[in-house]
């Protein structure tokens, strides 16, 4: 099993050039069952790793592309009259499939946002009464663009909390784009791009996950980083339980993806600025700088 | 948080105070209390309403308004009630003007000192619980401010810790710190505070209010045998001097004339005897006292007196002996024990005739008179009908009801008339035995007033006339319940309610007994017990009490530190004692850990600088993790772990290298 994960790594640092860490973050958050969030300027690759990981998981995908007209049924689905059997007719909307694209979420308004955020965390739709239930597994990989810019509405930190992981991409180094501007198109190689894996083969490795070992030490070392954030003058707010067990979870995935059968504190390090940094500062897009007086103060030991 | 806005911590700190006041509302008077506990709720409503509270003007009305009151309430500014009024007045005034956290400082100071003030009124253990609880409660208050936190629960927690760590450092001042007894006039003794106890004469009906107060008036504690409870009569004051209404103690004290030593027979009972603050000098030892301490001396009358202070409580040590004669009787004796005012009335002079027909000894005629007592109508009652003219005559021919004063009032005038000394004598008698301590409690309700008869060979002999009316008064401990329990007050013992509240007996009696140690070890503790104490464990004179008291503090401090400084340090579990051993090991060649460093980035940087290490160091690290976060750690990692670090060895040159290559 490890091999297929670290074959599937590898053929997609191939499309996505230089950004490993970011890639090994994304197919971490799949793995233990969260919904993704990818954070940067236009341009920098974040639909280009929703598709390549859609497409090399193995599931159905459908991109939604978020825009300020957005409605709620245009997610969701709607009820359209049938002419031949007078009878309403649910036509399900993109968000039935088992990977969901959110391209530029926060370019909607708020009411769209919620629609999808709520389906993330019901893991079903209600329409007119009547719930239908979403695909397993399901996925959400949203993309953002920093607040700042015109034309956003900010997700709310209620919601950011619905997201397992938040990822910013960056820039690419100076060799990965000399390869970029070399190569051929990302679309061209996304289109010759077949899955890799199964969704019953993406479910063992859930399973797997949930699995690992976590020992009391561990735990120490969690509720130690938990506590900071709530004592720390440094954080508005500290981190909720609901944080807590998403940190827990992306560290034994990561413990997983490493071949190992048991969370180290290196691992719980190195999900966390991905896991905490969009529930501490929501404002700020560099998690590293976010979490690194946790990673500095809070002791190991 | 903000302190000053912050309403949790506002309500929490008024009801600290609030609570800390509420024991004075039953000493001070009544309009001050009320004006406190109106500022208070006024204080309590500008929580949520702040625009009603009182602006400058008003407050300064409000201080005149509170300081004429302390005036006219108390007629002065000195002395204990006074002052503790003040304190409360200035708090409550100081809450109507909290502008800065200083202020919220300065009201939980004085909140503190009106609170330790509550120790002037009552010194019972339950109240020293009260004031630590509230203590504990106003300490929790600071805790949130300085804490910043509006958790009450973590306040409360941590408050009661620092009480705990400061328990031992309050025992050892309570044991070593001098105490200084303060000159009288500094105490600022109110003269109109009155305390109970026997009076220095009798007029029946004087002792009924007495016994209608179930206060303690001493306790005694046996080493050995307790005495039946019949012969249990502690002697008070003897009175010989009769005006007809009125019994006094006569002339005659006061001349510092010493009496005989009686001569003593049978078993001696020895005893601590623990007296409750009194007026009178007056010690009521079992009768007879045949051995006691210095501070103690005997009047002519055989009753015991101090010469220490009793208002405060005293403990002393006596032997006593329940058989005894007191030996020939001196002729001004016979005198004073025979005197009557004026002459006899015929009544009486009938009656006497009548008893003393046939009759050759005295106990014959006493006899008589006991017979009389128990035959002809004689009642107890302990609401007698009034008897303001000629009590004696009136008592015996036309009431027949009363008790024991009546009744030694009354027997010891008809001994008299039959020219026989006898005389009365007052004090306590019986008393309640406190089952879970060993020790016997008096109660101002054990009050009793006797005759004493001087017969020839024997000398004075103890008659309780009130016996042959209401042996039950005598034989049975007393209950001030048993006594008053009904409205008419007659003597019904109640005895099958008392078994039912059996546990609530065992109750109050082990309440009574911690309360016994809590006065004898804790509020008698004063100078002189001290200097016994101290003296008693080789620590004599002030300069050592000094030097002891100053070298337990700093003993505590430091370890009391040393321990919270270590707790926070030692490593918890096998593993990581190990572990810290190979951190040391690396830390003596510059390569130190960092605190959130895993043990894995701590490998990979070793290696770095040391790759001829990367076996070693691997293996160590692999280990640790195995036993500390893996899924099963058996011992055996923990012994390959041990001996894998003590194998490492890393020669000198390299802490060099480190430092040359890396910059830590």
């Amino acid at each position: 099993m490890h091999t297929l994960i670290n074959q599937l790594l590898s053929r997609a640092d191939h499309i996505i050039l230089g950004k490993s860490l970011q890639v090994r973050l994304a197919v971490c958050c799949l793995f233990c069952k969260g919904h993704l969030l990818i954070e940067d300027i236009p341009g920098v690759g974040k639909t280009t790793l929703a598709h390549t990981l859609a497409i090399l998981m193995g599931m159905n995908y459908q991109r939604i592309q978020f825009t300020s007209d957005l409605l709620p049924s245009d997610i969701i689905g709607a009820s359209i009259f049938d002419v031949d059997n007078h009878t309403f007719k649910f036509h399900p909307g993109p968000i039935f499939n088992q990977m969901v694209l959110a391209d530029e979420i926060n370019r909607s308004t708020p009411k769209s946002q919620s629609a999808l955020l709520e389906a993330m965390e019901e893991q079903q739709v209600t329409v007119e009464g009547k719930t239908y239930p979403l695909p397993t597994p399901f996925f959400v990989i949203a993309t953002q663009n920093p607040s700042h810019q015109l034309g956003t509405f900010p997700l709310p930190e209620s919601q950011l909390d619905r997201f397992l992981m938040r990822i910013e991409l960056g820039y690419p180094d100076h060799q990965a784009e000399r390869e970029l501007l070399k190569g051929s198109s990302r679309r061209s190689l996304i289109e010759k791009l077949t899955a890799h894996m199964s969704a019953e083969q993406l479910f063992v490795i859930q399973q797997k996950v949930i699995d690992v070992h976590v020992s009391d030490a561990l735990l120490d070392y969690l509720q130690g980083i938990i506590a900071y954030t709530r004592i720390s003058s440094d954080y508005a707010a500290g981190l909720s339980p609901r944080a807590g067990i998403a940190l827990l979870h992306a560290a034994k995935a990561w413990a997983y993806m490493a071949n190992r059968d048991a969370v180290l504190p290196e691992d719980v390090q190195a999900v966390l600025p991905s896991v905490a940094g969009h529930r501490l500062k929501p404002g700020s897009h560099d998690s590293q700088a976010i979490v690194a007086p946790i990673l500095e103060n809070v002791p190991v030991f | 948080m903000d302190v000053l806005t912050n309403r949790t911590l506002f309500v929490f700190l008024l009801t600290a105070i609030g609570l800390i006041a509420l024991p004075h509302s039953s000493h001070l008077p009544g309009p001050l209390v009320i004006f406190f506990f109106v500022m208070l709720i006024w204080r309590f409503m500008g929580i949520w309403y702040p625009r009603w509270l009182p602006g400058k003007i008003l407050l300064y009305g409000l201080t005149f308004t509170g300081l004429a009151l302390l005036y006219q309430q108390h007629l002065g500014w000195f002395g204990r009630d006074p002052g503790t009024s003040l304190f409360m007045t200035a708090l409550s005034l100081k809450l109507m003007e909290i502008k800065q956290q200083r202020d919220i400082y300065l009201i939980a100071y004085l909140a503190f000192i009106v609170a330790a003030s509550q120790f002037l009124y009552e010194q019972s253990m339950f109240m020293a619980v009260y004031i630590v609880f509230v203590c504990s409660v106003l300490l929790a208050a600071m805790i949130m401010i300085n804490g910043r936190q509006a958790n009450i629960k973590a306040s409360l927690k941590k408050a009661m810790a620092i009480l705990m760590q400061v328990l031992p450092l309050t025992l050892i001042i309570f044991v070593f710190f001098p105490r200084v007894e303060a000159p009288r006039w500094l105490l600022f003794e109110d003269p109109n505070r009155a305390m109970t106890g026997l009076k220095d004469s009798m007029e029946p009906g004087s002792i009924s209010d007495l016994g209608l107060s179930d206060e303690l008036a001493f306790r005694v504690k046996f080493t050995g045998n307790i005495p039946p409870v019949a012969s249990l009569y502690w002697r008070g004051p003897v009175f010989s001097y009769t005006d007809g209404k009125r019994w006094m103690q006569g002339r005659h004290q006061g001349t510092g004339m010493k009496p005989s030593v009686p001569e003593f027979n049978g078993d001696a009972y020895r005893y601590t005897l623990l007296m409750e603050p009194q007026d009178m000098p007056w010690v009521y030892a079992l009768d007879m006292p045949a051995g006691f301490p210095g501070e103690l001396f005997q009047n002519s009358d055989y009753q015991m007196l101090t010469r220490k202070e009793p208002d405060k409580r005293n403990e002393y040590q006596l032997t006593s002996l329940l058989q005894y004669n007191t030996g020939l009787l001196q002729e001004d004796e016979r005198v004073r024990n025979t005197q009557l005012p004026g002459a006899v009335s015929p009544k009486i002079r009938h009656l006497i005739t009548a008893l003393q027909s046939g009759t050759q000894l005295t106990e014959q005629l006493v006899g008589n008179i006991m017979r009389h007592f128990r035959e002809e109508g004689f009642s107890y009652t302990l609401r007698p009908p009034l008897m303001e003219t000629n009590p004696i005559e009136t008592f015996l021919f036309e009431t027949r009801t009363g008790f024991c004063s009546h009744y030694a009032a009354a027997f010891v005038y008809l001994m008299r008339a039959a020219k026989v000394p006898a005389r009365v004598v007052t004090g306590y008698q019986g008393g309640t035995l406190n089952e879970v301590g060993g020790f016997l409690e008096i109660r101002q309700a054990d009050a009793h007033a006797w005759a004493e008869v001087w017969i020839k060979d024997r000398g004075w002999v103890r008659y309780d006339p009130t016996a042959a009316v209401a042996p039950e008064r005598i034989d049975q401990t007393s209950y001030f319940q048993q006594q008053f329990g009904d409205e008419l007050a007659q003597l019904v013992p109640r005895r099958n309610l008392q078994g039912s509240f059996e546990w609530l007996k065992t109750t109050r009696e082990l309440w009574r007994s911690l309360d016994y140690s809590w006065q004898r070890w804790v509020i008698n503790y004063h100078s002189a017990n001290q200097l016994t104490f101290l003296a008693s464990l080789g620590i004599a004179g002030l300069n050592k009490m000094i030097y002891w008291l100053i070298a337990g503090i700093a003993v505590f401090t430091a370890l009391l530190s040393g321990y919270l400084l270590r707790q926070r340090q030692k490593p918890k579990d096998k593993a990581l004692q190990l572990y810290a051993r190979f951190c040391k090991k690396m830390t003596a060649r510059g390569l130190v850990i960092r605190a959130g460093e895993g043990p894995q980035d701590f490998a990979g940087r070793i290696n770095l600088v040391f790759p001829e290490l990367a076996g070693p160091v691997d293996r160590i690290t692999g280990l640790f993790i195995r036993y500390r976060y893996g899924k099963a750690p058996t011992k055996e990692d923990l012994s390959l772990l041990k001996e894998a670090i003590s194998e490492l060895r890393i020669k000198k040159g390299y802490s060099a290298k480190a430092k040359s290559r890396f910059n830590f």
